[in-house]
């Protein structure tokens, strides 16, 4: 069994298509993630299954790839701490997902901003404009920025998990470039296209820092480390363009209001 | 009133069918104790220990229900303790724990509680500080069990 807790997650259900069905129950959605290179058991430990649905969950697994075998199923490493009843964060950790939810706000727009977009209209070139830069400032620049140059560096960066985040940075970040260029050459398909994959990946890319990476990475924080995390998140945003930001806010606020108006028309 | 009624912060238990075998250390102990004084009313909030430090505010029974009180929680870090129930002038904690915040700069303040519904009133003293000071600083709430077990751990 060690040898496939230690394998790529993909490769596992790739070999035991049943095995991607059993995680799926369990609510851990390995099967649709293109990349799937952690490791099964980092996916195992990650998830902070309750003893007893990972006993079972485990057993369950050991029997699809070890039929009518009893199998040894080593216990994943825990961070030893008590689980919380509901989801809840650490204040450095909150402050990253309360940045979620304008990030979210934006993202949710974004079908609706698209279905009107007139390409040849300064106005609607002005709103894609102003929508990349929210991208670029706040979602990547101030949040994305705390990620890489502080909270990440407190675990281990080549990691399959981390690489699988950071790669989402990247690719978010050349949508964005993409969606300018297709801009500039009018292109009302290469705005639409390349706006609503940002969307995609950033739905899902939250979705997973909030309901799994996050909360994980609270459980291995020391206490120290998270009042450090908190001091250097707070001197992050001293440094940060507050006017930006600023505008950011208003941007993704105007935009609700004027699409809120539309639909009640 | 049987002697087992009434407040659940008094009441009378007895955990003596519990007991656990004795698992003796194969080596004594250390204190992680690294400052004095310890009680609330007689620190100086501005005391050395306390600069930049991660503190832990405790109400006293705790020390004596988790039994791997010094390991666990105590290491490292600076310390107060105080009683919600039974002690004077609490306004005099609320100032205290504030100058925590804003002059002694502490990095995380951690509140060990007990189970009974009085040890609450420790990590209001702790809220009410928090609300008061302009630094805000991570609190974490630990709820303890009478019999040692950790029934909670929140960042409020």
């Amino acid at each position: 069994m060690e040898q496939y807790l230690n394998a790529p997650v993909k490769e596992v259900i790739t070999k035991f298509p049943k095995v991607g069905k059993i995680l799926e129950e369990y609510e851990i959605g390995c099967v649709p993630c293109n990349v799937g290179s952690c490791l099964l058991k980092d996916v195992v430990e990650i998830h902070n299954l309750a003893d007893e649905e990972e006993k079972e969950m485990m057993a369950r697994i050991s029997r699809v790839i070890y039929p009518g075998q009893e199998v040894e199923i080593p216990r994943t490493e825990r961070q030893g701490k008590v689980r919380s009843k509901e989801l809840t964060y650490s204040p450095p950790m909150k402050r990253l997902v309360d940045e979620h939810v304008l990030i979210k706000k934006w993202i949710a727009l974004i079908p609706q901003v698209l279905e009107i977009f007139d390409v040849h209209s300064e106005d609607d070139r002005k709103i894609i404009i102003e929508g990349v830069n929210f991208i670029r400032s706040y979602a990547d620049r101030l949040h994305h920025g705390k990620e890489e140059d502080i909270l990440f560096k407190y675990f281990d960066e080549t990691s399959d998990i981390f690489k699988t985040m950071l790669d989402d940075h990247v690719e978010g970040r050349s949508h964005a470039k993409a969606t300018l260029e297709a801009l500039e050459k009018r292109d009302r398909q290469g705005v639409v296209d390349h706006l609503m994959a940002y969307r995609a990946l950033l739905t899902e890319h939250i979705k997973k820092e909030d309901e799994i990476l996050f909360p994980w990475m609270d459980r291995s924080l020391s206490v120290k480390q998270v009042g450090e995390l908190f001091s250097k998140f707070n001197a992050a945003d001293d440094r940060a363009d507050q006017d930006g930001i600023e505008r950011c806010e208003k941007f993704v606020l105007e935009i609700e209001k004027k699409f809120r108006k539309e639909e009640s028309k | 009133m049987s002697e087992f009624g009434g407040c659940p912060g008094s009441r009378a238990m007895d955990f003596r069918k519990s007991e656990v075998k004795d698992e003796a250390p194969t080596t004594k102990v250390q204190s992680q104790l690294r400052q004095w004084p310890i009680q609330l009313h007689l620190i100086s909030p501005v005391a050395p220990y306390y600069q930049g430090a991660d503190v832990l505010l405790t109400a006293d029974c705790v020390a004596y229900a988790l039994g791997g009180f010094h390991n666990d929680y105590l290491k490292g870090k600076s310390i107060a303790i105080a009683c919600p129930k039974l002690d004077e002038g609490q306004e005099v904690y609320v100032e205290k724990i504030k100058s925590w915040f804003e002059d002694a700069k502490i990095n995380t303040l951690t509140v060990l509680i007990m189970q009974v519904p009085c040890c609450r009133g420790l990590l209001q003293l702790a809220k009410q500080a928090l609300e008061n000071s302009k630094r805000k600083v991570p609190v974490k709430a630990v709820v303890v069990g009478l019999q040692g077990e950790i029934l909670s751990e929140d960042w409020i």
